[in-house]
């Protein structure tokens, strides 16, 4: 796709989504659409380090818990969401250089199970810590609604501010993928070794990649807070959270622009929406249709659903091919 | 000198990495052959522990049920291996990451659609009492499932070591090519591997009915230790786990004890960080 | 038990006849719907669907025209609303309080339940409840104890569940009752507590109780619950020398932590836990006579005297339900909260949530008119039940028997229990 393509459907996404909530006021399925931008911008962020730089995390949930931890202190000290938001970012950003700075030394799976041991250490920690809420987190406290206060009473709102996020994380992938950093990343993934003799510092890319994608994460984790009103460590920073953030990197498709959008897509369609609509019998009849639709995408299409969209592209093209004379 | 209940500690220590042992070696020699990380592990684990659970309800003593169970499971080890894992192969790396966790999220809602959330455990077991050596007390179910997690892993050894299709699958996980141009059936020698990976989390999983019960999510409790103690110990290498389980098991137990029950994973998870910043291939991974 | 089982059903066939003369009045009845959120995936399944079970039986009996003596059950629906039917819808919480709050808006906006109930897990509750806080529908909890609930200034929160604050003073009265009864001697306790909300405000509440009652805090120890092993959890305890042992666990770790007890040899002259793992049906199903001696406290029993004579009854149509399991302090509550919440819908008259919280706040419910041992159902200003209380009972052959009080004891409490090896 080229970037006026990719300009055009980022525009007709954010536009359709901006009517949506405005003008539909169905609380559960806005909720649904905030999750997904939510899930959408972990995916991208989650893309960054593990598709664009082949770094494979199942740690990711350290970041997200790092922004809503930070919306839910502030809350707590009655402070401005306005400074949580760069105040998770930040320490994302840092953690994750403390974190990549000897982890990146690590190749494949020890790299994967590092990032597990960190994200576990953290909750481990937020449960025990009386300073982090420890097991009951916190309930943040509900103020008067408005943009100030992060808070808002029509859910229709809260969507907007997600888009806004998630617009920006396409344009920073757009961006990243026409980069010097975006072009070092993909040496890298191909050959580190070869990129290293060509005068690419492997490990500087990577952390200032997988810092950004911190601070991404974080803020995620921030507008999710804001509209949870809820943070726990279990939520927040459990592993089940780290692997939703990696299928839906996965799902979609690694190393593309709309592949975690629609990898958050099939997630808040099947294990939320579907988990909402069977899980009430109990019989785990929704884990075994979304177990199963992974399974059925992943051995159909192991490069995920945006090798699907590239694959009917493709078979469009030939047949424009064909049928120019 | 009182060293109060250090050599409980220790003993006890041994046996719980003796039991993290026993889960873990399957997933290693998986990895070692095809280099695969199979997260559906912990939920093979859960299926042998049904498997035995049923196995004892027609009557099969339920220690003569680790053989029957862990063969069971070699075949079906070899059936996903054909059906699923071999179309994931073709694919990238992440392909199977994420293929194998749809087959753990299938299996768990499988299970409980299936069987329900309800536990299961076998009633009239044999071991359950306690030897007293002084002041150290040894659960029996425990002694006996530390015993066959040696036998197992001593077996696994000798044959990947000493045998011709063992030696085959170590050609295989050295030079892929290689070994295909040897004339090595890659297809045949990989649903083996993955058939006696799954093999030995089915004989972990009978043992594990010993002293504790069948439900739904019992893998996950167990996979990540698992996961921890094969990276620990290097992946692919068979001695590798055994010792990444003894250390795991020791530091668990004497962390828990010394510093605190609620953070005792805590230092299981700096010593696998610490571990892999000085060796990154595990302590006894190859490079 | 057969005999037993005859004169309950010709009990109930007589109580038919005289009071249930209610006829069908139009041949689509309107319905009231309320929702319900339960943990019916994830760790906490086997539990909640019990409650489901529970819940539901509630529903039918209520929509149902054969009378017990147990308030609204055989009214035909709900008599003042035109005998509307009394429907439920479940939503699941998958064990997560985000998703508690999720589906608490999608039952209110989507389904348009006018109460809701729930969640068991405090967690839970704790964030679904503020969801119907803001759209202002009374939620009703049959179930979570964490005192902290009914302290949030709510206006649309009811707990009808006695909380951990009462449960634990039930407890050290129990000790305090039986040392003296016993001749025994108890100075030091060790509270072992999972490190979750549940565990962690059970800990607190037995921790000002030992201090009021002066004994020695030996060991006050937080666990992970969803730990795979507990053997320097239990070396902990032994080396804390304790003579009483306070628990507070769920299903999986108190079946480890028993194992493990009876492993190491560890004993005690009575451990004393706060139900939920330790009433579990499987709890007893999977230890067998090693379940034996162990007190719990609880909120309900079917061996109590004074007892509802409707309870064996509904007992039997649960266990058809819920494959032989029987009623439960969990399922006893759920199945009460349904009966509650449908009394304060019918008291109302109507289905506007206002009215309904305001029936809520008037409740009055005897307790004889309730299959739980309390004095009855009334609400303070915060939302509390006031009338709840705790029993304590203790596994006896592999059956819960009430040991307190001791006026509505079946069996005297065994004390101290024996030890390991002399079972």
């Amino acid at each position: 796709m080229t970037v006026r393509a990719h300009l055009i459907a980022l525009g007709i996404v954010a536009l359709t989504l901006t009517a949506l909530a405005l003008g539909y006021h169905n609380a559960f399925i806005l909720n649904l659409v905030f999750a997904g931008l939510i899930f959408a911008v972990l995916g991208q962020s989650w893309n960054w380090i593990s598709g664009y730089a082949g770094q494979i995390s199942f740690g990711h949930a350290l970041f997200f818990g790092c922004g809503a931890y930070a919306s839910a202190l502030f809350a707590a000290r009655h402070g401005s969401p306005w400074l949580a938001l760069p105040a998770g970012a930040a320490v994302a950003a840092i953690l994750a250089l403390l974190v990549g700075f000897p982890c990146f030394a690590l190749r494949g799976h020890y790299f994967s199970i590092a990032t597990i041991a960190v994200a576990a250490i953290a909750e481990i920690a937020a449960t025990n810590l009386a300073a982090l809420g420890k097991a009951n987190g916190f309930e943040m406290p509900i103020l008067a609604p408005g943009i100030a206060t992060l808070q808002f009473s029509d859910k229709g709102h809260y969507v907007l501010v997600a888009l806004a996020l998630f617009v920006f994380a396409q344009l920073a992938t757009l961006g990243l993928e026409r980069s010097r950093l975006g072009f070092y990343l993909r040496a890298i993934r191909l050959n580190q070794e070869a990129a290293a003799s060509v005068g690419v510092d492997a490990r500087a890319a990577k952390l200032t990649t997988y810092a950004a994608c911190g601070a991404l994460a974080a803020l995620a984790g921030s507008l999710y807070a804001q509209q949870a009103l809820y943070v726990g460590p279990e939520d927040t920073l459990g592993l089940p959270i780290s692997i939703a953030i990696a299928l839906v990197g996965v799902v979609g498709g690694l190393s593309t622009v709309w592949g975690p959008a629609l990898g958050a897509l099939v997630y808040v369609a099947l294990a939320r929406y579907g988990g909402a609509l069977l899980g009430g019998q109990g019989h785990g009849l929704d884990l075994l249709l979304y177990g199963g639709l992974i399974l059925v995408i992943v051995s159909w299409r192991p490069d995920g659903l945006a090798g699907i969209g590239r694959s009917i592209r493709r078979a469009l093209e030939r047949r424009e091919a064909r049928a120019a004379p | 000198m009182d060293v109060g209940p250090l050599p409980q500690l220790v003993v006890s220590g041994i046996l719980t990495g003796l039991l993290f042992a026993l889960i873990s070696v399957g997933l290693t020699l998986i990895f070692g052959v095809m280099d695969v990380v199979n997260f559906a592990h912990g939920e093979f684990l859960m299926l042998a522990m049904y498997a035995t659970f049923g196995a004892t309800l027609i009557g099969i003593n339920p220690i003569l049920a680790v053989p029957v169970v862990a063969i069971v499971m070699f075949f079906l080890g070899a059936v996903v291996y054909r059906v699923l894992i071999r179309r994931l192969l073709a694919g990238p790396p992440s392909a199977v990451v994420f293929g194998t966790f749809g087959l753990l999220v299938f299996l768990q809602g499988a299970a409980q659609y299936l069987f329900t959330s309800d536990y299961r455990s076998i009633p009239n077991l044999p071991f359950q009492g306690t030897l007293h050596f002084g002041a150290v007390n040894l659960g029996e179910a425990q002694l006996v499932a530390g015993l066959g997690a040696l036998l197992m892993t001593a077996l696994v050894f000798a044959f990947v070591e000493y045998t011709e299709p063992g030696r085959a699958l170590r050609a295989l996980s050295e030079d892929r090519v290689a070994a295909q141009l040897m004339g090595i059936d890659v297809q045949g020698m990989n649903a083996l591997a993955f058939g006696l990976g799954i093999a030995c989390v089915g004989a972990a999983g009978a043992l594990l009915m010993l002293t504790y019960q069948a439900y739904p999510r019992i893998g996950t409790e167990f996979a990540l230790t698992a996961f921890v103690v094969v990276a620990l110990g290097g992946f692919g290498s068979v001695q590798g786990a055994l010792v990444g389980a003894l250390l795991v098991g020791l530091v668990e137990v004497l962390g828990g004890f010394y510093i605190s029950p609620a953070l005792k994973m805590i230092p299981v998870y700096l010593l696998y960080l610490l571990v892999v910043l000085v060796r990154p291939q595990g302590l006894l991974g190859r490079r | 038990m057969k005999k037993r089982l005859a004169l309950g059903t010709t009990f109930a066939l007589v109580l038919a006849l005289v009071g249930g003369s209610a006829t069908p009045l139009q041949a689509d009845p309107p319905e009231v719907v309320i929702g319900s959120i339960l943990p019916l995936t994830g760790g906490l399944a086997t539990t909640g669907r019990g409650l489901k079970l529970a819940q539901e039986l509630a529903r039918d009996l209520i929509n149902g025209h054969i009378s017990y003596p147990v308030t609204m059950v055989g009214g035909y629906g709900l008599p003042h609303l035109g005998h509307a039917r009394l429907k439920i819808v479940f939503a699941d919480s998958q064990g997560n309080p985000d998703q508690a709050k999720t589906v608490a808006e999608q039952l209110i906006t989507q389904d348009h339940v006018v109460a809701l109930l729930g969640c068991y897990a405090s967690a839970q509750t704790a964030t679904a409840s503020q969801v119907a806080e803001r759209y202002g529908i009374p939620f009703l909890n049959p179930d979570s104890s964490f005192p902290n609930l009914t302290e949030r200034g709510f206006k649309w929160f009811f707990r009808q569940t006695p909380h951990d604050g009462t449960f634990s003073a039930n407890l050290f009265q129990f000790l305090s009752d039986i040392t003296k009864q016993k001749n025994a001697k108890v100075r030091r306790v060790a509270l072992v507590s999972e490190n979750t909300l549940f565990g962690t405000g059970a800990a607190d509440a037995e921790e000002a109780e030992a201090k009021k009652y002066s004994y020695d805090l030996a060991l006050r120890m937080p666990y992970a619950a969803n730990a795979s092993e507990v053997q320097s959890e239990v070396q902990k305890v032994k080396a804390a020398n304790a003579d009483v042992i306070f628990q507070a666990s769920y299903l999986n770790d108190a079946l480890l932590f028993m194992k493990t007890y009876k492993q190491q040899r560890l004993n005690v002259q009575g451990i004393l836990a706060q139900d939920a793992g330790f009433i579990d049906p499987n709890f007893v199903k999977n230890l067998g006579k090693d379940a034996d001696y162990v007190l719990t406290r609880d909120v309900f029993s079917l061996n109590i005297k004074h007892r509802n004579k409707g309870v064996p009854l509904i007992n039997e149509l649960f266990k058809q339900r819920s494959g032989g399991n029987n009623l439960d302090g969990n399922t006893a509550r759920d199945f009460t909260a349904v009966t509650v919440i449908a009394d304060a819908i019918d008291r109302a008259g109507s289905t506007k949530p206002a009215a309904i919280a305001k029936a809520l706040r008037e409740t009055k419910i005897d307790g004889k008119r309730t299959i739980v041992p309390w004095r009855g159902i009334k609400f303070d200003e915060k939302g509390q039940n006031t009338l709840g209380n705790g029993i304590i009972e203790q596994i006896q052959g592999g059956a819960y028997e009430t040991v307190w009080p001791f006026d509505v004891a079946t069996k005297p409490a065994i004390w101290p229990m024996p030890a390991w090896d002399k079972r």
